[in-house]
């Protein structure tokens, strides 16, 4: 019969994200779109939503191409909500699988945000061909800074989603919280327009908010004349430390707990 | 084998803490085929669960140095809209399994799925699931077995089937068994673990056991 290899934690972790990440392969698409549908469908949206919005700002806002602007606001954005929502709902998707020892809380939230940055990735990479066909003077001054912030709004985003996640299973209500918390996100996140356009007595609502940070500051990496006002990479660092710090806190403390409720 | 150490297990209701477990320190001894008796609702599953590490208790620890199978319950892990091949794969890199193909095939051959292994599982019936689920979990060697009235699956045939694979197991490893067949406990245990009233007891002689249960 099989034999079965001994492992140490971490080659049993890796073990469990990876099946766990294939098998959300295997379930989530067996239609006949297969794996293309989680490319095609962010895509599109994406593109719609820069385009209509690009075509009523005219060429360029704040020397940056306006397509280019909507594309940094949105991707940022549709990445931070299903980051989240992946993040928050991967618990309750994965309870069955508790039963193996092996599989704990923790690899399905890595192994569901893991897979969320994956498709971003190539959704970016789609849009990017996209934008080098219908000729848009893309320009990436700062690489780093754009990819780090990036990472970051993923870190916030699948903290955020174990908090939720654990806190939902002792309080099903959290949920409709979540939902109502996030439908403001697209309007205070400096998407359709930059912290700069905003008269500065309305600062102080949106300010506290990483993600309109995170949007900006890539931005500003991207393309260096964009003139980013208010914003401070070192508030996002910190923003994302103490989520992330927060979140093991909850997870640490509750996830024996919310699996054997 | 496995130690309980200041157990503790409840579950909060509206009515107070229901408890299962409280304040207990058990050994499971080593090498003998085990059955768990009780009534209902006093907690024979969960402590099965939590034996196999899919539950917690509230407080103390479970500890074991042996390798534990999952609870072979009807179809524990089994996703319906993967094929059987890709539940297998799933399960034996979860479990570790050094040789997946190797694993793979022996599944197959097992559970008697033929080409239906590469279909996925919602084409299968009720049956052929519980069949690849209880496959899955005698294909791999653990070292002690956990068994929820499993050999219920399937036909005759099957039951058969299954009835000898077990057998085969408890030469070299343990099994430990919840079920309220009697006659399925005197075919594979030796002695019993009773659950009364959030305490465990310990019966060497399984027939000591049953009588008592019978009591509860």
């Amino acid at each position: 019969m099989a034999k079965v290899q001994t492992r140490n934690r971490l080659r049993i972790w890796q073990d469990v994200i990876f099946a766990l990440f294939i098998r959300g392969l295997q379930s989530k698409f067996n239609d006949k779109f297969g794996i293309s549908w989680a490319i095609i469908q962010p895509v599109s949206f994406i593109f719609i939503l820069s385009f209509i919005r690009g075509a009523m700002n005219g060429a360029e806002t704040h020397s940056m191409p306006t397509f280019v602007f909507m594309v940094y606001g949105i991707v940022s954005l549709t990445f931070f909500l299903t980051t989240l929502s992946a993040s928050s709902k991967a618990l309750q998707k994965d309870k069955p699988l508790y039963a193996f020892r092996q599989v704990v809380p923790i690899s399905s939230f890595v192994a569901s945000s893991l897979f969320e940055y994956i498709v971003k990735i190539v959704v970016i990479l789609v849009l990017v061909i996209i934008m080098w066909f219908i000729d848009i003077d893309l320009t990436l001054h700062d690489p780093i800074t754009v990819i780090i912030n990036f990472t970051l709004i993923w870190i916030i985003a699948m903290s955020l989603g174990i908090i939720f996640s654990i806190s939902s299973a002792f309080f099903p209500e959290v949920t409709k919280f979540q939902q109502m918390a996030q439908r403001p996100m697209l309007f205070i996140s400096a998407v359709f327009f930059s912290l700069q356009d905003i008269p500065k007595e309305f600062w102080p609502y949106l300010e506290w908010n990483p993600l309109l940070h995170a949007i900006e500051l890539s931005r500003q990496a991207a393309y260096p004349n964009f003139g980013a006002v208010g914003v401070s990479q070192q508030y996002v660092y910190l923003c994302t430390l103490s989520l992330l710090f927060l979140a093991l806190v909850v997870y640490k403390r509750y996830w024996k707990q919310a699996i054997s409720l | 084998m496995i130690h309980l150490n200041n157990v503790t297990k409840y579950y909060p209701s509206q009515l107070g803490n229901q408890y299962i477990l409280r304040d207990v320190s058990f050994s499971f001894p080593e090498d003998r085929n085990i059955a768990i008796l009780g009534a209902n609702g006093a907690g024979k599953s969960t402590l099965f669960r939590m034996l196999a590490g899919s539950e917690y208790p509230n407080s103390g620890s479970i500890s074991s140095s042996a390798s534990i199978s999952w609870p072979v319950a009807l179809s524990t892990g089994i996703h319906a809209q993967m094929t059987g091949r890709e539940n297998t794969r799933f399960i034996g890199r979860v479990n570790g399994v050094a040789n997946l193909a190797k694993y793979e095939k022996k599944v197959q051959e097992f559970a008697e799925l033929k080409h239906k292994y590469d279909l996925p599982v919602k084409s299968y019936s009720s049956g052929m699931r519980a069949r690849l689920a209880f496959a899955c979990c005698v294909a791999i060697d653990f070292d002690i077995y956990l068994i929820d009235e499993a050999t219920s699956v399937g036909d005759q045939k099957f039951k058969r089937k299954a009835k000898r694979a077990l057998m085969d197991k408890s030469v070299s490893a343990n099994i430990i068994m919840v079920s309220h067949d009697i006659k399925e406990i005197r075919h594979f245990c030796d002695s019993a673990v009773v659950i009364k009233k959030g305490q465990l007891n310990f019966y060497d002689d399984l027939e000591e056991a049953i009588s008592i249960y019978r009591k509860l």
